[in-house]
């Protein structure tokens, strides 16, 4: 079992927000996934290189921009104020 | 009523071409399908959109692409212009996609008709698409049985004859385990043949669209056609190679792998004496078949869970509330509206592996588990390569065991990892790795044969899949025609 702090920092980081009984369930479940990928700790590996991607095409860096109309980009914006994305007060007066 | 989608693509076209039938007839076909099953297969549909294009169609002359004119079901993970893209997530039930996905450019291009998107597990996270917003597909071979996923929706189209071809996505087996489970043909490609631009991103290295179909030609014609280097996907690559080119070709000097973990044990008995029936069947057609070892290969879904957990937090970081999708209303401040959002938009899985992915990428831990995967996983790509050194390809089961009850272990937070323990291998390497029918269990369900090549060499997977097919004496048809 995890401790109820331990949740609560883990839902922090993912910034989700949990019920008191959510920590319960959260307690055992997250408990055995952590418990199956610290297995990993135990595998020996062969050398340093990291896989970071399967593909080894040199990437060009430079991106063929996407021009989006903005129009479009505002019909999925859930708040908005004319042509500009509403976002809750931050500072306060 | 008019068959004409049970038909062959060849048989299809040639009605097309005679101008017997136009493509509207096909989409009409399709929507008397849709409407008749109850199984579950579709988040949205769109007729009117399907009937236009088709009288579009009609306008043109039907050229020589197999493909012209035929309906295709698109995952909804996949943008589709001016369509909804769900991902089968409250979070984005009112998102409307604003441009289209680099490979629905290319099935656009090939005039093919998209009638709607299909169900999944939120996020594609999940192993039987019960995770889904929207209720979990039913499997047309027992419906009270899973469908298998995530890309479970455009597994239960194909397999019931909804329609022919459907696109998927796989990041741990999502296009092959969901394949299996309905008794269809379903590929996941080399990582980087298939454009990812506008493919919903759940983790990154592993994600890859896949092709679904009812036998592999049309499946190699498929995925040919979605096939292209974009440059809005900077790990895809240009690919000329035909894939079609070795299909009924003779299987000459032929050498195939059968790891000893993919017939151990944990493999259902039944499955596992398919796979040794296949291997005979093999070995009297002259292809040599030999049991290998493979180092790491068990330790799969370990490094499966740290990557695909950890790629995850940080790419459903976006789901903020502000820039698309559900948005808490009057949240306290900005912290609240993050917090509020995620939890009442995401449903218990995705929040479970976007809180164990955040906590693997934190701080130090980084370091101990995700740098230490991407490690294990070029060790376990280098000892996959040795195979393909000495072999063609590697064969074993898709699955552990068939399609079970529906609402089966639900609260496991391990089960969906252990449902694909033979199938993420390939996207550890990036390797392709196809699924396909070879027989039925003793409760009449499909039993899938997993095929894995080396990278870019789907055509030699294609052949010998190719060849097993003509080998093989079950119907999977059978269910197409209960709708």
């Amino acid at each position: 079992m995890l401790t109820k702090e331990e949740v609560l920092h883990v839902a922090h980081l993912a910034r989700i927000e949990v019920t008191d009984e959510e920590i319960e369930k959260y307690q055992k479940d997250l408990k055995i996934l952590l418990d199956e990928v610290d297995k990993i700790r135990s595998i020996e590996d062969f050398d340093d290189d990291k896989m970071f991607s399967p593909t080894d095409n040199q990437y060009d860096l430079k991106r063929e921009s996407v021009i989006v109309d903005k129009e479009q980009i505002l019909s999925n914006v859930p708040k908005k104020m004319g042509n500009f994305v509403e976002v809750p007060v931050m500072i306060n007066e | 009523m008019s068959k004409y989608l049970s038909l062959s693509l060849q048989e299809i076209h040639e009605l097309l071409k005679n101008k017997k039938i136009t493509p509207k007839d096909l989409v009409m076909e399709c929507f008397d399908n849709i409407e008749k099953s109850n199984l579950n297969a579709f988040i949205n549909v769109y007729k009117d959109y399907a009937l236009s294009e088709a009288s579009k169609l009609e306008e043109l002359e039907v050229d020589d692409d197999l493909l012209f004119g035929i309906p295709i079901a698109i995952k909804d993970n996949i943008m589709v212009k001016d369509m909804k893209c769900t991902c089968a997530s409250k979070m984005l039930d009112n998102f409307v996609s604003i441009y289209d996905a680099g490979c629905i450019d290319e099935i656009k291009r090939h005039h093919m008709i998209i009638v709607g998107k299909t169900n999944m597990d939120e996020f594609a996270m999940g192993s039987t698409s019960e995770t889904s917003y929207y209720g979990a597909p039913h499997n047309p071979w027992n419906y009270d049985k899973v469908s298998g996923g995530s890309s479970g929706g455009s597994a239960v189209a194909v397999s019931s004859g909804i329609i022919p071809l459907a696109l998927g996505s796989d990041t741990g087996g999502s296009v092959r385990q969901p394949s299996s489970f309905t008794g269809i043909v379903g590929m996941k490609p080399t990582y980087g043949r298939v454009s990812r631009y506008g493919l919903v991103a759940f983790a990154s290295s592993l994600d890859q669209v896949g092709v679904m179909s009812r036998n592999v030609y049309e499946n190699a014609l498929l995925l040919k056609a979605i096939s292209k280097e974009d440059k809005r996907d900077l790990t895809s690559f240009e690919t000329n190679d035909d894939i079609t080119c070795l299909i009924n070709k003779p299987l000459t000097n032929f050498k195939v792998a059968i790891p000893k973990y993919f017939i151990s044990d944990i493999v259902d008995k039944e499955i596992r004496d398919k796979i040794l029936e296949i291997k005979t069947m093999l070995e009297t057609n002259h292809v040599t078949v030999d049991f290998v070892d493979i180092k790491y290969i068990d330790k799969t879904a370990i490094l499966y869970q740290i990557i695909a957990m950890g790629e995850a937090s940080s790419n459903l970081a976006r789901f903020d509330g502000i820039k698309y999708g559900y948005s808490y209303l009057n949240p306290k401040d900005l912290e609240d509206l993050y917090k509020k959002t995620r939890r009442y938009g995401f449903g218990s899985e995705v929040k479970r592996r976007i809180m164990v992915g955040s906590y693997l990428l934190s701080g130090e831990n980084a370091k101990i588990y995700y740098n230490k995967a991407l490690q294990i996983r070029d060790d376990l790509s280098k000892e996959f390569q040795k195979v393909f050194d000495n072999y063609n390809l590697i064969i074993g089961p898709t699955t552990a065991r068939c399609a079970y009850n529906l609402n089966t272990n639900l609260d496991d937070p391990l089960k969906s990892f252990m449902d694909d323990i033979l199938v993420m291998h390939a996207n550890m390497g990036g390797f392709p790795s196809l699924s396909m029918p070879v027989g039925f269990n003793s409760e009449h369900l499909p039993i899938g044969l997993q095929i894995i090549g080396n990278r870019m060499d789907e055509k030699t997977i294609y052949q010998l899949a190719s060849f097993i097919e003509k080998e093989i004496k079950d119907d999977f048809s059978e269910v197409r025609n209960g709708i």
